[in-house]
């Protein structure tokens, strides 16, 4: 059984006008409902370059098996310019916009099969890096 | 200007030869290098039903902005799970807007469009029967 751990620090001197800010979080990925770690993981990198259109890339497809499981997504849009962002999409649903040198982290339920994530760039291109931790599949058979 | 700064780590066994990740941001304004000055503040909120119930609205952010949003399940038990969606009504998996499960322990940090009530943060826990305990804290512009 794999282990991984997701940690979290989050710090402000100055964003509270009483007091600093300091959050830390720190989770074992684990399978859906039970104790088990995650032992699949998936992860990649290229450069995304402004598409012509309102059309992004897929960074992953959801799939039947994953419908309903425990699944973490890492993405970061490794750019340097400023107004340079990368779209994140939930199928039709806009999550949000990573600018220069931002990451997220999020689970990724797959409701369904069309809950595949996108990305898409915007202002010019940008180098991104993803990964993905999540249960097992079953491999599809030879033909 | 305030200065924030966000911090993953990551690390596995799951291969052999492991896998390490660390990563730092600073939450900037869209566009611009200038820090984001706003906050909701870190908030807590106990659910002990399984209905779901607004975290954050929309329209307390700058919608397509840099806006950030942090949520963790502060229990530590694996079996039951928040589910978090955009939707102000979604508490199914298969709703199209469904993000994710955060089971006790988890964490996520995430950019928000916050563009009207359908990028609302929901929080749906999947048990009545134990008090679901919710952090969580906006970052916006």
């Amino acid at each position: 059984m794999a282990t991984t751990t997701a940690t979290l620090s989050i710090a402000s001197a100055d964003l509270l006008p009483s007091s600093p800010l300091s959050i830390s979080a720190s989770s074992t990925l684990t399978k859906a409902d039970t104790t088990i770690g995650l032992h699949m993981m998936e992860s990649g990198s290229g450069e995304l370059t402004v598409a012509a259109s309102n059309n992004g890339v897929v960074v992953k497809e959801a799939t039947t098996a994953g419908i309903g499981t425990a699944a973490k997504v890492y993405l970061c849009n490794k750019a340097t310019d400023p107004t340079y962002y990368i779209q994140v999409k939930l199928h039709d649903a806009i999550l949000g916009r990573l600018y220069a040198g931002d990451w997220m982290f999020m689970p990724w339920v797959q409701g369904d099969t069309d809950a595949e994530i996108s990305v898409e760039a915007e202002g010019g291109t940008c180098p991104y890096e993803w990964a993905i931790f999540k249960e097992g599949e079953t491999m599809v058979a030879r033909t | 200007m305030a200065t924030t700064t966000a911090t993953i780590s990551i690390a596995s066994d799951i291969t052999d030869y492991g896998f390490a990740l660390s990563k730092t941001m600073t939450l900037t304004k869209a566009g611009i290098t200038t820090g984001i000055e706003n906050t909701n503040g870190l908030a807590i909120k106990k659910l002990a039903a399984t209905t779901a119930v607004v975290l954050e609205l929309a329209a307390d952010a700058t919608a397509s902005g840099a806006n950030k949003v942090y949520i963790r399940n502060t229990g530590s038990n694996k079996a039951e799970h928040v589910k978090i969606s955009l939707n102000a009504s979604a508490s199914a998996d298969d709703t199209t807007e469904a993000i994710g499960r955060l089971y006790g322990g988890d964490w996520m940090l995430i950019p928000w469009e916050a563009n009207g009530t359908g990028h609302n943060i929901v929080a749906a826990p999947s048990t009545a029967s134990e008090v679901t305990t919710i952090e969580y804290m906006t970052f916006h512009e």
